[in-house]
């Protein structure tokens, strides 16, 4: 179960995640990234959300890899 | 009456408090005050002999560590801070680690309303003190910090009289100091308070837990000052006589504070009791309140006719999905309007954001400004729809429970005064909306505020 993270504290509003993985993260109405907290689903889902990771300038996101909090 | 932020010397009910109206000796069977028994709150703060001859000595010398953990576990105390997690888990989590252990007694009682802390420290400080040492003792540190807000406050003077009076008497137990932490709302979470000890400001990490990621890297035991308070008294008389008062599911008698238009009063419950009851013993109950506050200012609105029959109990509360919180029972008076207060609430928690987190730091102003539009009969109904979407939207998101209490709040006060908001959106605004608050709210801090 891959799950993705946000660090709030890291968050900065960039936006640019949403358009790295459009299928699992929104920006709430002040541009910081909102996630549902569900585990990704299937290979298009994790490719984009690895994507996000690696564009976060702020390094913000991460893959959860462990059992849901 | 709106209540000062400056604390106004509190009236302590307890059954040892002759002073007390509608005082009457309790009857066989009936509750007894534990940490609030004692000498009357106008005698001031308990010295150290009266202290002792009191409660006798505390005997910790026989024994161990892992004695005083089971004792608590026994005893099934709780943290009455307001999350209500088991302190022996704290003990062993702290225990556990390798290293110097750090005890930090949490005094600061960051929920502007609530009294109890600061009452149990200025009036008994050599009870938190013993109950600071037998938290040490059962971790193995030799090192306590008491954290308090207000540096010259009754109760930061009460603990550095009481920690003069230990000095001339100090045999091995470990050192005691105090720290002044700034006066911010979320400055009083455990996290907040490692950072500030270490030097730092008093902001939440989040996911960093005192036990492993402590001052300096040092195994931390952060309790509330009531907690401590209470293990003086386990030590002393054990785990069974702890669970005679309270219930099965929350053992032990719990402080609260009682806040209305006839002040705030800091009572002991040792036993469950319905808020109507407890109202009419204390002559206040005429007329039923417009709604309760229920928790601290990041709680839950009750409904004034629900408020009677409120179960003044943290399990019993815990059944109908409530938090007792830190424990303020708050009483809106009839006629006020809850609405307008809990645009005041949320201004005021909206202004206590640490600014680290995006969803709190531009979705609470925001939720607080959309708030005050309502009670001021200005919102339209699609600004609701908005203001409750957010609130949805910000739950959760940050890195501690400053929005989560305030979208809570919203949540409850959007459904409890519901016809208030129809009323609003329809006739605009109502008297008292520019009305001073009922519930107390501290002035903005100066700057910077955090250190």
């Amino acid at each position: 179960m891959t799950r993705l993270r946000v660090d709030p504290l890291r968050c900065r509003g960039h936006g640019i995640c949403v358009l790295r993985a459009p299928d699992r993260i929104e920006l709430d109405d002040w541009g910081f990234a909102e996630l549902d907290g569900r585990p990704l689903v299937g290979s298009i889902q994790l490719r984009q959300a690895r994507r996000a990771v690696a564009a976060c300038p702020a390094r913000a996101l991460a893959l959860d890899e462990s059992a849901p909090a | 009456m709106a209540l000062s932020w400056d604390p106004a010397p509190l009236r302590v009910q307890s059954a040892a408090d002759p002073a007390g109206p509608r005082h009457r000796a309790p009857a066989a069977g009936e509750p007894v005050a534990r940490l609030l028994a004692g000498p009357r709150a106008a005698a001031g703060p308990e010295s150290l002999a009266a202290h002792q001859q009191r409660l006798g000595p505390l005997e910790l010398r026989e024994r161990t560590p892992a004695e005083l953990r089971s004792l608590v576990a026994e005893s099934g105390l709780t943290g009455r801070g307001g999350a209500g997690f088991p302190t022996v888990r704290k003990l062993r989590a702290v225990a556990d680690r390798p290293g110097w252990a750090l005890v930090v007694v949490n005094g600061s009682e960051s929920e502007p309303a609530s009294r109890k802390d600061r009452e149990l420290l200025t009036l008994r400080p050599h009870l938190v003190l013993d109950g600071a040492v037998v938290g040490a003792a059962a971790v193995g540190s030799d090192q306590v910090v008491i954290a308090v807000h207000g540096e010259a406050s009754p109760w930061a003077q009460a603990l550095e009289r009481a920690l003069g009076e230990r000095d001339r008497e100090r045999h091995g137990s470990p050192s005691i100091r105090l720290a002044v932490v700034p006066p911010r709302y979320v400055a009083g979470e455990s996290s907040s308070l490692v950072a500030f000890l270490e030097g730092g400001a008093a902001k939440p990490r989040p996911g960093r837990p005192a036990a492993t990621h402590g001052v300096d890297g040092r195994p931390t035991l952060v309790l509330n000052a009531e907690t401590v308070a209470h293990l003086a008294l386990i030590a002393r008389r054990g785990a069974r006589w702890f669970r005679e008062a309270g219930t099965p599911g929350a053992p032990g008698s719990h402080l609260m504070t009682l806040v209305g238009p006839h002040g705030a009063e800091v009572l002991e419950l040792v036993r469950p009791q319905r808020l109507g009851d407890l109202l009419s013993d204390r002559g206040l109950g005429g007329r039923l309140p417009a709604a309760v506050l229920l928790g601290g200012y990041g709680g839950a609105w009750v409904d004034g006719a629900e408020a009677a029959e409120l179960p003044l109990g943290r399990d019993r509360l815990a059944e109908r999905g409530l938090s007792f919180g830190c424990g303020l029972v708050g009483l809106l008076p009839a006629g006020r309007c809850g609405l307008a207060e809990t645009a005041r609430l949320l201004a005021y928690l909206a202004g206590e954001t640490a600014g680290q987190c995006g969803p709190c730091r531009f979705g609470l102003p925001a939720l607080a400004l959309a708030a005050a539009d309502l009670a001021r009969g200005r919102a339209t109904r699609r600004e609701v729809g908005r203001l409750r979407r957010r609130a949805a939207a910000i739950a959760g998101r940050g890195a501690c429970h400053l929005p989560d209490g305030a979208v809570t709040l919203l949540d409850h006060a959007l459904r409890v005064f519901a016809d208030d908001v129809e009323r609003h959106l329809r006739r605009g605004p109502c008297q008292d909306a520019g009305a001073p608050p009922t519930f107390p709210i501290p002035p903005p801090p100066g700057l910077p505020g955090w250190r």
